[in-house]
């Protein structure tokens, strides 16, 4: 074993964590069959727990990898068999991001769980879904990236199906698992063709080190990386490869949903950026692709949302969306060298997993308390959840780009850098964000009106529902981060600032200025 | 007073502008604790509105005397340090006349409140989205950055938008809301663009290096230029990006439509004399010149027509103010000293007289309950106050002398004569004739004329309407009269204005 054991702390006191509580909540069960909500509440605890050490746990990782060094750990053979995790900055961003949303999100299941009440599988799945995570995007060789993210899926898949006594449910679950698995076959198969072509399964970063061995010399490689794209894409859910993201992310726990949308996405689209560019598929291409289909992305998720009705529908469909604005800022840096660029989709990539986070949130606590599905059903919230109205106010206004909130800052950002070279697909580009832009206030503003729409007859309980502390604690902690980094981005923006540069130094780039 | 001292206070009231009004919206979204019962949370709100208006005004008169003396109030505090943007205020004369009209007219319109709006129990909120507006547009006028800027415009829109869904009148309030917001939005995104590609030449976002950089590359800074200038003709409401204008105006409680036809059309000019006028050399707005100018005149044009054959008394006036704006913008278009200068006191003098429009307005609509000017008539005996300041909005609206508005309109119309375009100056005379039109008749028929076939609602001999909307309806007929027979003070402004802004390009 070489290289820095701090690397694999996070994933073990995840994975532990998960066995643990896995054990925890079966003994409850036996000894305590009673008592629901106070074995809920023990067990998101304990997971809390168990996310808070993992945050303390990635702290070392943090401190020995300052200013875009990275940190890495091999075991095994040194030869094809070993396998390798390595901490670069854009995975620590993903991993922190995730650790404290899977923290949020635990202590909010602590009451929302009260609905579902099979507490022992939630829990234990919850942190194998971001333990795999981690390990997805801090693999450093293919086999690890495939078995951390089939660890990840196989959770994400469980959880979308959840609520497995409704039907909707069970076929999301399984809409989801039939197109994750064929993306994890296609994933699989890419990997033996690069095996095939390179004869080693490690993601080398610097190009000098895999010498003049490239994925892309041969045409067992070219095939095997497209392979790897196609299969990291779906997971992703590119356009259109996407149609599973609404019908799971619908359809799932909206604790769940906030985690998918937040995080798990993003994270597959930052394997799909370190995976394809430590095998030397050209940056240039991969950006002026990301740009492409982030356009495709963006158009389509904000023209699908206008026509929802069912909430957590719509805002799945607008994850789609902001997917696709982070892709474009990424792309822009990508193929003009601008890691600026990347720093600024990047910012945005945390920014959205605080405001989509919150808004699912929001929306579970209005299912919760209102039994509300569809859009028509959040009248009155304004008068019977009145925090949880503003708070939903402003994840919603986060969302559309209103300043000063943290979304605005983000398209900011990107914007004032894809600007940059002057160039034709940038100013198409640039002009179809605008639209977007515009676009999407066609859904979100209604959503915040209806919010603040007194309730037709017969609607609603007439009176002020008293939000349970587990549920306002989570939602004033995102509220408060979306407006924190909405007038204050700055130490946020400087976090990512390394992330630019060293993804441009994997596909082998020099940075423009 | 030594220097240091001396800067410190200023600095101290020209924070005091934008943040009075600020600080009380934060106050009245916690007044209903403080003050459980309806009728006194009401007052004491519209008391804390009040107060910090005149504290913004106060503030912005406090700072004349450093400008006067040559100096130019800033602040500036270091905000997103790796994007190169620093939180930065700015005082300057371009932006004194739009200043004092912004804070007058909210002082104005939260009293007129006082008289006009119903209490209930949201009333705190109705003023504290009052005061939100007045810090949009006072923090609009100030930005010495250009995030800044477009932070509070973006404000400016966010909290007209809420006061326009919340408390506007009729059903379709919520639909025209959203007309409002997405119209505007996507003038506030044009310049947006227009300003990240100003930013992205200079490398820099404080306005005094945009100033300096005027060196730029000319195919980007025309394309910038072209979408500011469209991007603020939205905000303007020139035909045919005026949509927006009729429902929001109508639908909005009326001192929300005094704040936004006095004030907030107004920051559409502002923004054009702050960006591409300031930046941009002579010869490079050119090419600018000519659309411009024609489409004052169509909005001039059109925006009578319009009032002429509208009969609800408030979507009357509103195509008025499209046709003001029309002026506004052909005297900027000329880019000659005179029609700039004119345009500029035009937004102030215009502020003035459309204020009093609506404000007489409201009191016919308190006293009547009616609104359709078909079914009003004769008012006059009941209501005098009403009638001889409707007279005087009127005849000050059509540019007669002695009013305000003559002088204004003479510069205007002087500054087109002295471009190349005749033609087209000959064609704005028409504006004045078909103004003259809708305005008297408008007066005549709702004070003078003889009552209609409507029966008319049961009026005393003589309607007290409530001295907080009576009053600053009076005071404002005065003030039409007195700038139009004192212009110099703020005819000073403006020509210190132009000298130092657009003095070393024109």
């Amino acid at each position: 074993m070489t290289g820095s054991v701090w690397v694999v702390l996070p994933l073990a006191c995840l994975g532990s964590g998960a066995v643990v509580v896995a054990l925890v909540g079966r003994l409850l069960a036996r000894l305590v069959p009673r008592l629901a909500p106070a074995r809920n509440g023990l067990l998101a605890l304990l997971t809390a727990l168990v996310f808070g050490a993992s945050l303390l746990a990635s702290l070392p990782l943090l401190a020995l990898a300052p200013r875009g060094a990275f940190v890495g750990l091999k075991w095994g053979s040194q030869g094809p068999g070993g396998a390798s995790l390595r901490a670069d900055p854009g995975a620590l961003i993903v991993i922190v991001v995730a650790l404290a949303l899977g923290l949020i999100v635990a202590v909010y299941s602590g009451r929302y769980l009260a609905l579902d009440r099979r507490y022992d599988a939630y829990y234990p799945l919850l942190l194998l879904l971001v333990a795999g995570l981690a390990g997805m995007v801090l693999a450093a060789d293919l086999f690890n990236l495939y078995m951390f993210c089939e660890l990840m899926s196989v959770a994400a898949y469980a959880l979308v199906a959840f609520r497995r006594r409704t039907d909707t449910a069970i076929e999301a679950g399984f809409k989801y698992l039939i197109m994750g698995s064929v993306g994890s076959a296609i994933l699989l198969m890419g990997i033996s063709f690069v095996y095939r072509s390179t004869g080693s399964l490690d993601l080398p970063e610097v190009r000098a080190a895999r010498g003049s061995i490239s994925a892309m010399a041969s045409v067992w490689g070219r095939a095997g990386l497209a392979c790897l794209l196609v299969g990291l894409a779906i997971k992703s859910a590119f356009v259109p490869l996407h149609t599973w993201l609404p019908d799971a992310h619908g359809r799932a726990p909206s604790s769940v949903s906030a985690l998918l949308s937040g995080i798990i996405i993003q994270s597959a689209f930052y394997a799909l950026l370190k995976a394809s560019l430590s095998l030397g598929f050209p940056a240039r291409s991969l950006g002026t692709g990301l740009i492409l289909l982030s356009l495709l992305d963006m158009t389509l998720g904000n023209v699908l949302a206008l026509a929802q009705t069912h909430t957590k529908r719509l805002l799945a469909y607008s994850t789609i969306a902001q997917t696709g604005y982070m892709m474009f800022g990424v792309g822009v840096g990508l193929r003009y060298d601008l890691p600026a660029a990347v720093q600024a989709g990047f910012f945005l990539l945390v920014a959205h997993a605080a405001m989509k986070g919150l808004a699912f949130l929001c929306k579970g606590v209005c299912h919760f308390y209102c039994d509300s599905f569809t859009i028509g059903q959040l009248r009155g919230t304004a008068r019977d959840l009145p925090l949880v109205a503003v708070a939903f106010s402003v994840a919603l206004g986060g969302l559309a780009g209103v300043p000063p909130l943290a979304g605005f800052a983000g398209k900011w950002f990107i914007a004032a850098q894809v600007v940059r070279p002057a160039d034709a697909l940038v100013y198409a580009g640039l002009a179809i964000v605008v639209l977007n832009g515009l676009l999407s206030l066609g859904y979100y503003l209604p959503l915040i009106g209806i919010l603040y729409t007194p309730p037709a007859e017969g609607q609603g309980s007439g009176r002020r529902v008293h939000v349970s502390a587990w549920m306002a604690v989570p939602l004033a902690v995102l509220g408060g981060l979306v407006l924190a980094i909405g007038f204050y981005p700055g130490p946020w923006l400087g976090w990512m600032a390394h992330v630019g540069p060293y993804l441009l130094m994997l596909g082998d780039r020099v940075p423009a200025g | 007073m030594d220097l240091v001292r001396a800067s410190r206070l200023h600095t101290m009231w020209l924070l005091i502008v934008p943040g009075a009004p600020l600080a009380a919206a934060l106050v009245l979204i916690l007044v209903r604790s403080l003050a459980p019962r309806v009728a006194s949370a009401a007052r004491l709100a519209g008391w804390i509105a009040g107060f910090a208006a005149v504290l913004s005004l106060a503030g912005i008169l406090a700072l004349l005397p450093a400008l006067e003396g040559g100096d130019v109030p800033s602040f500036n505090l270091e905000w997103i340090p790796a994007a190169g943007v620093q939180f930065s205020l700015r005082f300057d004369w371009l932006g004194l006349p739009f200043l004092v009209t912004q804070a007058g007219v909210t002082l104005l319109a939260v009293i007129y409140a006082w008289g006009y709006h119903h209490a209930d129990e949201r009333t705190p909120f109705f003023y504290a989205f009052l005061m939100l507006f007045a810090v949009g547009m006072s923090g609009t006028i100030l930005a010495g950055d250009v995030f800044v800027f477009y932070v509070f415009w973006e404000l400016m829109l966010v909290a007209s938008c809420t006061l326009i869904a919340v408390w506007g009148e009729g059903e379709r309030r919520g639909a025209v809301a959203l007309k409002y917001f997405i119209f505007t939005h996507l003038g506030s995104l044009l310049v947006l663009v227009g300003l990240i590609l100003l930013y992205s030449a200079t490398g820099s976002a404080s306005f005094a290096a945009l100033q300096a950089g005027a060196g730029l590359d000319s195919g980007l800074v025309q394309m910038a230029a072209a979408l500011l200038i469209v991007g603020f003709c939205v905000k303007m409401a020139v035909f045919p990006l005026h949509l927006w204008l009729p429902d929001a105006h109508t639908v909005a409680p009326m001192p929300v439509t005094i704040m936004l036809a006095a004030a907030m059309l107004s920051m559409g000019a502002y923004g054009i004399l702050r960006f591409p006028l300031s930046i941009l050399t002579a010869a490079q707005m050119a090419p600018f010149a000519v659309p411009m100018m024609v489409a004052g005149i169509v909005s001039e044009l059109y925006g009578a027509l319009m009032a002429l054959a509208e009969q609800d008394i408030k979507r009357i006036i509103a195509y008025s103010s499209v046709s003001q704006m029309g002026y506004v913008l052909f005297g900027l278009g000329t880019l000659t000293y005179s029609g700039i200068a004119g345009a500029t006191l035009h937004v102030v003098y215009h502020a003035i007289v459309k204020a009093l429009l609506f404000m007489c307005i409201g009191l016919v609509i308190r006293a009547t309950g009616r609104r359709r000017i078909t079914e009003l008539g004769g008012l006059g005996k009941a209501m005098p106050l009403a009638a001889v300041c409707a007279s005087v909005g009127a005849l000050a609206i059509s540019g007669a002398p002695p009013f305000c508005i003559f002088a204004s309109e003479w510069m205007i119309f002087a500054g087109g004569f002295h471009t190349p375009y005749v033609g087209l100056s000959a064609l704005s005379l028409f504006g004045s004739l078909l103004t003259v039109g809708y305005a008297l008749w408008f007066a005549g028929r709702l004070f003078f004329a003889g009552p209609t076939e409507a029966a008319l609602p049961a009026l005393p001999a003589r309607f007290r309407s409530p001295w907080a909307m009576a009053g600053p309806t009076a005071f404002l007929a005065v003030l039409a009269l007195v700038e139009g027979l004192f212009p110099a003070p703020i005819f000073h402004w403006v020509v210190a204005e132009l000298a130092s802004i657009l003095g070393g390009n024109w």
